[in-house]
């Protein structure tokens, strides 16, 4: 087998001749560049006040990881049935002192949508990402992607808008009939890329030791075979043979990360198969996946860093029980996993009880004493339910913002008036620059 | 308005002769087309080949079968992505008529065949493309297969996102098993109540995967029709498509009259809100 090294040589050589021919795996970043100097874009850079961090790709290429005054672009499954995972994230944020903006003027990408159904087309997906890198950019916060799915697709689609002059044209008239202009961020960074650059300031925050855990991984596809030259690899990882993210940030806080032989498959998600044809989402999972983490790599617990692949296995277990297969492993997010590791609440941040695999016995393994927060959690609900206002991570946008996406960055005048926050109870307090 | 009182309960219609009557299979696994049939698949040919994403997207095939060893749904159903590597690029109207009416929907879009590919075509985007030219062309065949995203397309043509709190049900969702959809036997509270208990006051919708502004669902909403997606879902199910233009009319006039209420607020500022829909 080639070494990492080895590889790269290889790669690179093949990168110089697709150069010379004008062909593909051409780096998108220069290109950009002279689109912006003729005018026809305009590039998000990356400031100082993002704090970026650098990290190497599959290609060797250097990447810049911001980690700080950022914009949520949330996922529509995480948040939509694993909200665990965006509060988890939101909240080590916080305990790290980072700003953000988490804002209703956001869309999906669309590309769930399109992978499924395919009732969409490249221009309108286009159109989709560039909407909201403009919304990104006009409150002077960088986009950071929640999504697999979007972060796949929004490298796709920000390649398409270099290197294709039609769709450029269209997409620029589309935006400006709603009075936006093209822009196009100097890097598309998914948030397990923050997860891997804040390392050294995360290790610094744990509390529970989870050595003796034992993690298998699944790689999200969408993370690293939808255009893999910018995914981020580190030589300490696997030896720069498989992606960083998210096993990095395990093996950091001491979890022992198992290899498994379908590490390679994809989750079963399938896009259209997990609304619509879920039998093949639920044996794809069980069969190739959680049985394999669990028989062979005798798994405590299954990490990955999208959506779709959280929600099955997840969720694709518990009919397991009917064909003899009641493995029941949980299935967390990296960013949860890592809250925990770092002392969040199990249930008012990283709220486990949405995820159908039980991570009780996990948290008994990593020493949380998750009983005593169930209770408190159980108390929570019942005053929530009697009228209490709910803890919150950030301040409540105030009521403007449900119809209009008001402008918060150096489009806003300095007189604008200010908005009203609403009821905190911040964690470490510090995320909202409001 | 809520959004969620025009989510449709139903499937995309199909007459009770279209779901009685499946594509009809010779023994060869060949489906016999029509003229009709055979004059939309001369046309869909002619479109694909056509489409610069061919070109760019099929680069050469050496029949390896890598693709198809890595393949998720090679595992699981009749279908290989060498094949339709090989459609797409050898094939005619006929075999790539035969493909779109069943094959291509089996990929998972993992793009697993394209990483393992080594003349680096992308596979899973010509099988887009060919997906593209079925709901284009409203076969029959892809009526069925969408069925049952009618409630999940409203959503998304309206807000942007593709799942909500109250479709993620037990109703729906059975075999997920009752814990989960955090509103559960176990905590007795109602979904409304697990929501609010998420700490961002962004997500504690049930209606949507998160609160989408009305600005911004409009300026979704017009990338849709000015980029043709509107008129793609309107040649699939036209009754679907006039009740999404109905929500977004409400949402427009939810716009203007939230326009009057804040002006004061909006007075002075410059951007998107003060110029969007003129
Ligand atoms: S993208 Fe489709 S064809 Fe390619 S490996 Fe995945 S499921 Fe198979
Ligand atoms: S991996 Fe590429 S070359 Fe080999 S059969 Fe598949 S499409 Fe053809």
């Amino acid at each position: 087998m080639l070494s990492a090294s080895e590889i790269r040589k290889v790669v690179e050589e093949r990168t110089q001749r697709q150069k010379g021919t004008g062909k593909k795996v051409v780096d998108v970043r220069e290109e950009m560049e002279h689109l912006e100097a003729k005018g026809e874009i305009i590039i998000h850079r990356i400031r100082p006040e993002n704090r970026p961090v650098s990290a190497s790709t599959l290609f060797g290429w250097t990447k810049r990881i911001p980690t700080d005054r950022l914009w949520h672009h949330k996922s529509c499954g995480q948040c939509g049935n694993i909200p665990g995972y965006p509060a988890s994230l939101l909240w080590l944020m916080n305990e790290t002192g980072r700003s953000y903006l988490n804002e209703p003027h956001q869309t999906s990408c669309t590309a769930w949508n399109y992978h499924g159904t395919a009732t969409s087309n490249p221009v309108a997906l286009a159109a989709v990402a560039a909407r909201n890198f403009h919304r990104a950019y006009e409150t002077d916060h960088f986009p950071l992607i929640h999504c697999g799915t979007s972060y796949g697709d929004y490298k796709e689609m920000r390649k398409l808008l270099v290197e294709n002059a039609t769709v450029r044209t269209k997409v620029r008239d589309v935006l400006r009939g709603m009075g936006r202009e093209l822009v196009l961020p100097e890097e598309i960074v998914h948030y397990s890329e923050w997860v891997h650059a804040m390392t050294p300031e995360l290790l610094a925050r744990q509390k529970h030791s989870v050595r003796g855990i034992v993690a298998t991984v699944h790689e999200p596809c969408h993370y690293y075979k939808m255009v893999p030259e910018d995914a981020v690899y580190d030589e300490n990882v696997y030896a720069g043979q498989r992606p960083a993210v998210p096993s990095g940030i395990l093996m950091s806080l001491g979890a022992t990360v198992a290899d498994y032989s379908t590490w390679y498959d994809c989750c079963g998600f399938g896009f259209r198969h997990i609304l619509s044809e879920r039998e093949f989402s639920r044996s794809f999972a069980n069969l190739r996946k959680i049985r394999p983490m669990v028989d062979e790599a005798h798994s405590d617990v299954a990490i990955t860093s999208d959506t779709g692949c959280v929600t099955t296995l997840d969720k694709s277990q518990w009919i397991g029980k009917a064909h003899g297969q009641p493995y029941m492993l949980p299935v967390l997010a990296d960013v949860q996993f890592a809250a925990l590791a770092l002392g969040a609440h199990p249930y008012k941040i990283a709220q486990v009880h949405w995820h159908a695999a039980s991570a009780e016995a996990l948290m008994t393994k990593m020493g949380i004493d998750w009983s005593t927060a169930k209770a408190e959690f159980r108390e929570y609900l019942k005053a929530l339910k009697n009228g209490q206002a709910p803890e919150l991570l950030h301040p409540a946008h105030p009521e403007i913002e449900t119809y209009f996406a008001v402008n918060k960055g150096q489009v806003l005048p300095e007189e604008a008036p200010a908005t009203a926050p609403a009821e905190i109870v911040a964690n470490g307090g510090g995320g909202h620059p409001r | 308005m809520s959004i969620v009182a025009h989510l449709p309960r139903r499937v995309l219609s199909l007459t009770e002769e279209e779901a009685a009557s499946p594509p009809v299979m010779e023994l060869t696994g060949r489906r016999r087309a029509t003229s009709e049939e055979r004059t939309v698949a001369e046309t869909i040919y002619a479109e694909f080949r056509a489409d610069p994403r061919h070109r760019e997207f099929v680069l050469g095939c050496l029949n390896c079968g890598e693709c198809t060893t890595g393949c998720p749904a090679a595992r699981f159903y009749d279908f290989s992505p060498r094949e339709m590597l090989q459609i797409a690029q050898n094939g005619d109207a006929t075999t790539l008529w035969d493909a779109m009416q069943e094959k291509i929907w089996a990929c998972c879009q993992c793009y697993t065949c394209n990483m393992r590919c080594r003349f680096g075509n992308d596979i899973a985007g010509i099988i887009s493309v060919m997906r593209e030219l079925s709901v284009i062309h409203g076969l029959e065949s892809t009526r069925k297969v969408l069925a049952p995203f009618g409630r999940s397309l409203t959503l998304l043509m309206t807000v942007g996102t593709q799942v909500s709190s109250d479709m993620i049900q037990p109703d729906f969702f059975r075999d997920w098993g009752p814990f989960a959809t955090g509103s559960d036997k176990v905590w007795d509270v109602g979904t409304d109540v697990m929501r609010r208990a998420i700490p961002s006051d962004v997500l504690h919708t049930t209606r949507s995967s998160w609160e989408v502004s009305v600005q911004t669902s409009l300026e979704l909403f017009r990338i849709y029709e000015e980029t043709g997606v509107l008129d793609m879902l309107r040649g699939l199910d036209p009754d679907l498509t006039e009740m999404l233009v109905d929500i977004i009319e409400e949402r427009r006039e939810e716009f203007e009259e939230a326009r009057d209420r804040f002006r004061t607020e909006l007075a002075g500022m410059h951007g998107p809100v003060a110029t969007f829909m003129g």
